[in-house]
Parts: C-alpha cells; structure tokens; sequence
C-alpha cells in the first residue's frame, strides 16, 4: 500500500500547495495510516539554503537548536531560525558545502539529522495521519509552486519520522521524492553505496530512490534521464514521484504493479495513487487517467 | 427515475441505496457525485441502467449480471471484474485490470485502458476505443477483446481461445501470440460492432490486425522446452 501525491501549479505563482497536498493526502490516509509527510517548494529563491533538522524526540529543543545554531555561525552566518515541533528550521547564506554543512549538524548530537535542505525544499513528515501532520505543522498554510506527498504503510522496516517519507536526497540540495512499491535490489545497492562511503539513515529501501537519483543527476542526467535509467537498476514493483527546484516528474515500473493516476490541465498537473486524492482536493472538469507501464514524466518550469 | 447524490457518504451507504432502488422497482438510476469511490455498483443482478456521473474508484460493476452501467468520467482498477453479463461504458480511461476473467457482456471504453486489460477473460466482448497498454489479455481463454488504438508490450500473452483485434500497432507480442489476417466474417463482425458502441472509432473492420493463440503452450513438449523456458 502507500499512498502518494504530486502537484505542480502551471503559472509560477505562489499557489496554496499545502492546501491542495493535504487534501490530496487525507483522501488516501486509508492507504497509509503509520506516517504521513509532504516537501514542499515554498518561497522564491533568494540565494539561501533552508535546513530543516530533526532535534530528537524529547528534552529541550530549543536549546538543541541554539547549539546547532551557534555551530553553522562558523559557516556564512545563520540569518534566521526557528523551531516547530520536532524540526528546527535554519536559513543559511552565501556558499556553502553542503556534505561540509550535514555532518556539523549531525555530529553535534546522535538524534540530529538534516531532514531537508535546499534554496526552496521543506519537508515536514512525522508518524500518525495527515490530520496530525496538519495539526502539528499547519502545512495547509504553506504556499509554493509544486509538492509531493506520502502516507505510509510500513511493511519491512521501523515507523518513526526517519524512516518516513518524502526522502531527501542527502548531498543534492532540493531533490525529494516520494514513494509507492518494493525495491527488491535494494540491499544489493545499498552494500554498494556504502563500500563508496554513502550513509544512510534508514533501513526503508525507499531511501535508495533518492539516492540513486541524486547520483545520476550530479553525473549530469537530466531528472527525467535519471527516472528513465531508475528502471534499468532498480528492480521490483513502484510508482515514484521526485521533485527538485523546479521540476515534478514520476516514473511507474517495468510491470506497473503499483497505482498511479496524473490529469494535466492548463493551470496544474497532479499525480496520485488513486484518482480519489485528486478528485476530492481538485474541484472541475479535467480527465484522469493511469499511467502506461514504464512512463517517464516531467513537468518544468 | 432514482437519483443518489453520494455527498461525504461511505460506499457501504451509497451501494445499499442503489440496492433499494432497484428493489423498489427502479429501472433507471443516476448516481451523482460518486468522486472516484471504490466498489461502487458492484453485484448488480438486474436488468437496470445506471449512470455514474462522475468517476469511479477500484471495482466499479463488479460481478455484475445484467445490468447497462455507463460511467461519464474515468474508471480505476478492476472495471467490470468477473462480470456475468450486461453492459459496462466507461466515456473515459480505464485503470489496470479492466474486464479482467470476465465471463460475458460487454464492456466499452472510451477512452484508453492502462495495463493487464482482459486477462483472463473467459468469455464477454471488451472494446477500446483509445490504446491499451501492457500486457493485456493475458491467458485470455475465451472471448473477444478489440483495441481500437494502440496495444501495448506482451500483448496476448500465453493465450487459450480469446481472439484479439488491434487497429493500431502492436507494442510487442506476448508468448505464443500469432497475427492473422482477419476473416470477412471477422471484418463484418467488427464493422458491425463498432457501428454500434463506438460509431466515432471511424476504423473499417478490415484494416484490423487478428491475434489469437499459437497454441505452442496447449499441451507441453519437452522438444518446445525453448517456447516453455521463454512464457515461464
């Protein structure tokens, strides 16, 4: 099972995406009842990297966030934080190495990991129902151009907020994705990431998507390259969708074993396991269909 | 004439009214609103019209016998599944498994199906007017599935007696699958069928590609272990 969602608003503005991913999502929370999460591209890019960490489940959080936030001084200055349930967000400017950025945070302290980061990416997940994300996080108010979202039915691997999606791609600033299926290959690419030094920071084999993809692209594959090549490597049965700055793409495997509808109007295109999410989060006249086996797309700005 | 408004409530409430229609004597049921719910209008054992005015969910008009269900939007997984007889019309796409194992009746889609359309089917006649995609009509025992448009990858697959009419290109076919040339019979057949429940396909019955088994997987034969190794 699993339930996922994608949308992206054609015009460029700032559209209610939290609105309209949330409702997409509570539609298929049916699906997915251990976790729910939604990356989100929020504000225009004004050159800073937003950072989003995960403080750990208990104690002061906000003195965890003021350590992390004396620690990133030493880079090019933290301009601005917050801390919102279990995240603390930061915003970061000028250059910065990100591998360099991850591993100060995440060497503070155990339970710190960077959930997120990127010039416009922000994920927000945690365990429970989309109600509860909403509660938690208000994500209804977030305004941006494109998201995508997930509820979870975990199957092989533990139910906290690692381990739930979307899953950023640690190291490619912005790319997300979101995920329905089984990777079967899954250990196989795993034991060879990590002979190259990749960690990673859960046992859910979705983890390798983002990974994978994070890897074509900075050899320089387009994003829609990378999904085409997703189905020559990773083997098993999936609907995936990903997203980075600026793009909403998916990809449905070699025996399309798992759901997934999309419908492309003039002002939007929207993408989900069932047909349910879009209908009841997308009032009007548009036709849906499901996606042929093997199809690759993406949609840009 | 019934009219049901589904509005915010459950499937399990919308069938049972459906149900209640009919039971009162209704022969003509719109269900307005149906929002892509799954197992809407399944088991329907009467000779009734419903139209959906919308679209459906997973199931729609399942195990039906009898009925003329037309649905004015999309369709998702398993349309008409193990459908006795009666009428199935889906004005747009269909999802995975449409008309699958299905024993009788007919079902029309508009628009295109997505993967594993037909399979198994064991008798009723499916007719696409878009594409269909992979995989379609696999083990199909009997029957008759047309596509209008396109077919997909291993269309055909390991078949017994369905017979298939592509009008388009065929994707790739599946083990066992052989092209034929349709008969006059066939061609008449087809230009009579289309004349009926997709007048606009505008495809002349004769341009249609025939594909039915080889029938190489009928009986094993150690000597074909080459034909077995490749369809297992």
């Amino acid at each position: 099972m699993c339930g996922i969602v994608g949308f992206f608003a054609k015009d460029g503005g700032q559209a209610e995406i939290g609105r309209t991913i949330l409702g997409m999502l509570r539609a298929l929370g049916c699906r997915g009842p251990d976790s729910a999460g939604v990356a989100l591209y929020g504000a225009p890019d004004d050159g800073r990297f937003v950072v989003r960490v995960k403080l750990g489940d208990d104690g002061d959080l906000g003195s965890r966030a003021h350590q992390i936030s004396s620690r990133l001084e030493s880079f090019s200055g933290v301009s601005h934080f917050s801390t919102i349930g279990a995240y603390a967000r930061f915003l970061v400017g000028g250059e910065t190495d990100l591998k360099r950025l991850t591993e100060a945070i995440e060497s503070l302290d155990k339970d710190f990991e960077v959930v997120s980061m990127g010039h416009r990416l922000e994920i927000v997940k945690q365990t429970g129902s989309p109600d509860n994300l909403e509660k938690t996080y208000c994500v209804s108010r977030m305004k941006g151009t494109h998201g995508i979202g997930h509820t979870r039915l975990s199957t092989e691997s533990r139910v906290d907020l690692s381990h739930s999606q979307p899953f950023w791609s640690h190291g490619s600033p912005d790319l997300a994705i979101v995920h329905n299926g089984h990777i079967t290959n899954y250990h196989q690419l795993r034991r060879r990431y990590e002979q190259h030094g990749v960690r990673f920071y859960t046992e859910n084999d979705s983890e390798v998507v983002a990974i994978y993809l994070a890897e074509q692209i900075s050899k320089g594959a387009s994003l829609h390259e990378a999904l085409e090549c997703m189905l020559r490597d990773l083997d098993g049965s999936y609907s995936c969708l990903a997203a980075t700055e600026r793009e909403l793409g998916f990809v449905k495997d070699t025996f399309a074993l798992k759901p997934l509808v999309m419908t492309e109007t003039d002002e939007f295109v929207a993408v989900a396991t069932e047909e349910i999410a879009i209908r009841s989060a997308l009032p009007g006249q548009y036709s849906v269909r499901e996606a042929q086996v093997r199809e690759v797309r993406v949609w840009q700005k | 004439m019934a009219e049901i408004v589904c509005g915010s409530r459950d499937t399990r409430e919308i069938n049972a009214e459906i149900k209640q229609a009919i039971a009162a004597g209704d022969r003509d049921i719109v269900v307005k609103d149906p929002g892509a719910r799954h197992n809407l209008g399944v088991a329907v054992l009467a000779p009734v019209r419903i139209r959906f005015a919308g679209s459906v969910g997973y199931y729609c008009a399942g195990l039906s016998d009898g009925p003329h269900i037309e649905i004015d939007e999309s369709a998702g997984w398993g349309l008409a599944e193990s459908m006795l007889s009666g009428e199935i019309v889906v004005r747009g796409s269909a999802g995975n498994g449409a008309a699958a194992a299905i024993r009788g009746g007919t079902v029309v889609i508009y628009g295109d199906a997505a993967a594993r359309l037909g399979v198994s089917m064991k008798g009723g006649t499916v007719l696409v007017a878009g594409n269909c995609g992979y995989m379609a009509a696999f083990m199909g025992q009997k029957g008759t599935l047309v596509v209008c448009g396109n077919a997909g990858d291993a269309f055909a697959d390991s078949m017994y007696e369905t017979v298939c009419f592509v009008g388009g290109r065929v994707g790739g076919l599946g083990t066992d699958a052989v092209v034929e040339s349709p008969s006059q019979e066939d061609a008449a057949w087809l230009d009579a069928t289309l004349a009926q429940y997709l007048p606009k396909a505008n495809k002349r019955g004769q341009d249609f590609k025939k594909i039915v088994a080889g029938r190489k997987l009928w009986n094993f034969d150690k000597r074909e272990w080459k034909v077995w190794q490749e369809a297992l």
